[in-house]
């Protein structure tokens, strides 16, 4: 069934508006908090965003001490907020799970932005002197969103050079606007514009601008992964058959006037194969399913977007693995063999999408850079390559991960910029 | 980066770093403790009271009072002065200065003779202490020769301020209790005897729950129990109650005020600033949460000086006192009607309720769609505003003047947390 024009609201406006809080709402919940010594969820942030300190910010009525915390450890704090993994992360790691449930960070972290916002706070500044060192980031996603905000928080010069139109990279492109609305993501990215950080959109490295030719003292590379993934199936190249880096950017550019079928199968567990489905139901698909060739258990999605995506009515099979699409030039069915070697599964379609992974493009004419031999760069933790000057990390490094890991090695790849950066010759 | 603001603060002479101190209290009780204090951000201690008598402590001696769960609203304590030999806490107070010379220590004393306040006088001048503070207030003392029985006897309270002040150029601080009708009276007796500043207050005097295993109070010591000094959220307006009465006293022009009750936060230390006191002493929070909360107070205050524009803690000192006038100055000619706003109420009936049962019946229910509605018989307490469980869901509305009143311009308060 469609869902009605009520419903879509319900699903997106009002959802939102129900996992916001206010002053007070937020208090209640800081409340539970049991402000534990040596924070365990602090511990569990891998980029570091502290919720140990700005959830005892809320409690202790200090709301704009709790956004600045968040905002000067992650700057991607309210983009974070939205979709982190929490049940995953510092949620888990709650000592309140010893009790009853764990304390609701997210939804806190999101209250404390929002008053970052409210209150045209300015948490981060650039120093006015700045450094001879220039650093050019490629790619504007988290990763390299997260580079250049810690490089010009130091007081070095950064240029983001982007192939899309607008910044953000998976953020702007990939993740559903119900999920991440783009306003979260303009206000986040609006905090590294502020930072003087230079923005160089619909401009591809490799292509419109050689890297050779850039002069730089360091380069970052963090671009994604942005290739497409379909598997070697027969009637795979059959009209309406989608990858879901090419669903959900259509889904994003068109909005309402995407219309993807009234039947959509989506193929994948992942955050990326739920955003498809619920993207998919939202434009008004009556019946949307995920077929997943593992378990639920095993799926890598967070359990709150499954949940999300059964409340919009979208049903999900597990265990079985895409055979063959099926139909005259387009799409009709999907066929589908199951894990157990018995079982089976075939699903009217006018819409496939496919959501089991990225994979890099290549990175050959990126300043011949080292890779692995699925085609991810070759970096070791701190982000340093094969090439003295260049350094990677976030999704083209580690095959794709979480937003707040890729903040968490954008960082780290800022750290050894500027320690590379302190010792070259020149620059100092 | 984070907002840094210059919370310093001139107190009888000494300049403090910001107005956060421990009170005189089992959390500044030897020099480890002081130290991780400094450390954590404080700006001063009030050392936990030394006297000539070393206290004798009971076991358990403390318990907490709860409301609908939430722990800690109010807390009683049974501690007496320092259970340390009086020559070692002199001694911890002289390295803690020696090591900390920004930070401020201020030495509490108390003596039961004239004799032992002269002379811990002069053991505070010795170990360089900042400031003495005369605790005429602890009450649950094993003796009545100290303690709170001193803070009320004016007399005594003269007399002994007299006493330490003679042997030393230290400023002196008299501790006051609470336990006792009005302190101007017994402060004055104070400044008189030459105390040159005002703490305010120490514990009530209290029993918090009943055992009904033992049929005593809380804590239970040997099946028995004692009234002794309540503490924490409860007490806070109490406390800014008689500061504010003694900042608003005439006699007591330019003595310098220190806040003491229930202070946790930012906001709870600017409170007690606005009816006059100049710093802040902190126990009961810090035995719950422990020192680190004064990032908090340090960082929110520092928030709230910048959306104020204010340079100066300075500034807000006394700052609401002009505007607290006796119950007989209040304009008593209009009323302010609240209003409900129908998108955000939740259809509880609380305000229903509470109008019904503890008000004036202003308020009907629509008991089929769940919504209430004030009528011609509201007298504007606010009741209602005060139990809505939704954030700006009852507000203050239209204002309405008694009939033959006549109306004036008049100020509102319109935002509610």
């Amino acid at each position: 069934m469609a869902l009605s024009k009520v419903e879509k609201k319900k699903f997106t406006d009002e959802s939102d508006k129900q996992y916001g809080y206010n002053l007070r709402t937020a208090r209640e919940e800081a409340l539970r908090c049991l402000l534990c010594e040596d924070a365990p969820c602090s511990k569990g942030c891998p980029a570091g965003t502290d919720p140990g300190s700005f959830i005892k910010s809320i409690r202790f009525n200090n709301v704009k001490g709790a956004a600045e915390t968040i905002r000067s450890n992650n700057i991607l704090g309210g983009t974070c907020a939205r979709v982190c993994p929490y049940d995953r992360l510092c949620e888990e790691y709650c000592s309140r799970c010893g009790i009853d449930k764990p304390i609701q960070i997210g939804r806190l972290q999101r209250f404390a932005v929002e008053q970052e916002k409210a209150f045209k706070m300015k948490v981060l500044e650039a120093p006015q002197k700045k450094k001879a060192g220039k650093v050019a980031c490629i790619g504007a996603g988290p990763a390299s969103l997260a580079c250049a905000a810690k490089l010009a928080t130091n007081g070095y010069k950064v240029t983001i050079y982007d192939e899309q139109e607008k910044p953000g990279g998976v953020l702007s492109y990939g993740i559903t606007p119900s999920r991440l609305p783009e306003a979260v993501v303009e206000h986040d990215i609006k905090q590294v514009k502020n930072l003087g950080v230079k923005f160089v959109q619909n401009t591809k490295v490799g292509k419109d601008v050689d890297l050779a030719e850039m002069d730089y003292d360091a380069v970052f590379v963090g671009v994604g992964l942005w290739g497409t993934h379909l598997p070697a199936i027969p009637g795979i190249d059959k009209k309406g058959v989608w990858t879901a880096i090419d669903f959900l950017k259509e889904a994003r550019t068109k909005k309402d006037a995407f219309k993807p079928g009234d039947n959509v199968v989506v193929v994948g567990g992942g955050d990326v194969a739920v955003d498809c489905a619920t993207s998919a139901k939202l434009l008004g698909a009556k019946n949307v399913s995920i077929v997943y060739r593992r378990t639920i258990e095993e799926a890598p999605a967070n359990m709150m977007e499954f949940k999300y995506a059964l409340n919009l009515g979208i049903g999900m099979t597990t265990n079985m693995a895409p055979a063959e699409v099926l139909g005259k030039t387009k799409v009709e069915s999907v066929a589908f063999n199951g894990r157990d070697g018995v079982s089976g599964l075939k699903i009217k379609a006018d819409a496939v999408v496919f959501a089991i992974g990225q994979k890099p493009e290549d990175m050959d004419k990126l300043a011949g850079l080292k890779v692995t031999e699925k085609g991810f760069i070759k970096a070791g933790k701190n982000g340093k390559t094969n090439v003295t000057k260049v350094f990677a990390a976030g999704d083209i490094v580690n095959g794709g991960k979480t937003v707040v890991e890729a903040v968490a090695a954008g960082k780290e790849a800022a750290d050894s910029i500027m320690a590379y950066l302190a010792k070259k010759e020149g620059v100092k | 980066m984070a907002v840094k603001k210059d919370l310093s603060i001139e107190y009888l002479g000494v300049k403090c770093e910001n107005p956060f101190f421990l009170a005189s209290s089992p959390v500044g009780s030897n020099y480890e403790m002081v130290a991780k204090a400094y450390e954590s951000g404080w700006g001063g201690v009030f050392y936990k009271t030394t006297g000539i008598f070393v206290a004798d402590e009971c076991s358990p001696r403390f318990d907490q009072n709860n409301k609908s769960g939430v722990p800690f609203i109010g807390f009683k304590n049974m501690e007496q002065i320092s259970d340390k030999p009086t020559e070692l806490n002199f001694e911890y107070m002289y390295r803690l200065k020696r090591d900390y010379p920004d930070k401020v220590m201020v030495a509490s004393v108390m003596g039961s003779t004239e004799e032992e306040w002269k002379e811990l006088g002069r053991m505070a001048d010795q170990a360089n202490a900042d400031l003495i503070e005369c605790n005429f207030s602890c009450p649950q003392m094993t003796s009545h020769e100290m303690g709170s029985d001193v803070g009320t006897n004016l007399e005594l309270v003269e007399r002994y301020s007299r006493a330490i002040s003679s042997v030393t150029k230290i400023p002196v601080i008299a501790k006051m209790t609470p336990n006792i009708t009005v302190m101007e009276p017994a402060a004055i007796a104070a400044v008189k005897g030459g105390a040159k500043g005002i703490s305010a207050i120490n514990t009530v005097k209290s029993i918090t729950s009943m055992d009904y295993e033992n049929m005593t109070g809380m804590p239970v010591v040997n099946g028995v129990s004692s009234v002794s000094g309540y503490s924490g959220t409860a007490v806070k307006p109490i406390g800014m109650r008689f500061i504010s009465n003694l900042a608003s006293c005439k006699e007591l022009k330019g003595i310098h005020l220190s806040g003491i009750g229930g202070i946790e936060t930012w906001n709870d230390a600017l409170d007690y600033l606005l009816v006059g006191a100049r710093n802040v002493q902190v126990c009961t929070a810090i035995m719950q949460y422990g020192y680190g909360i004064v990032k908090d107070m340090i960082s929110g205050m520092g928030h709230f000086m910048e959306e104020r524009g204010v340079r100066s803690l300075e500034e807000f000192v006394g700052l609401a006192l002009p505007n607290m006038v006796p119950a007989e100055d209040l304009n008593r000619d209009f009323k302010i009607i609240p209003k409900i706003d129908n998108k955000k109420c939740v259809g509880c009936g609380r305000c229903y309720v509470s109008c019904y049962d503890g008000a004036h019946q202003a308020i009907d229910w629509d008991d089929k769609k769940r919504k209430p509605t004030i009528n011609d018989d509201c007298v504007g307490c606010h009741l209602c505003l005060n139990v809505c469980p939704v954030k700006d869901c009852i507000t203050p509305g239209d204002l309405v003047w008694k009939e033959g009143r006549k109306p004036v311009e008049i100020k509102m308060k319109h935002h509610y947390e």
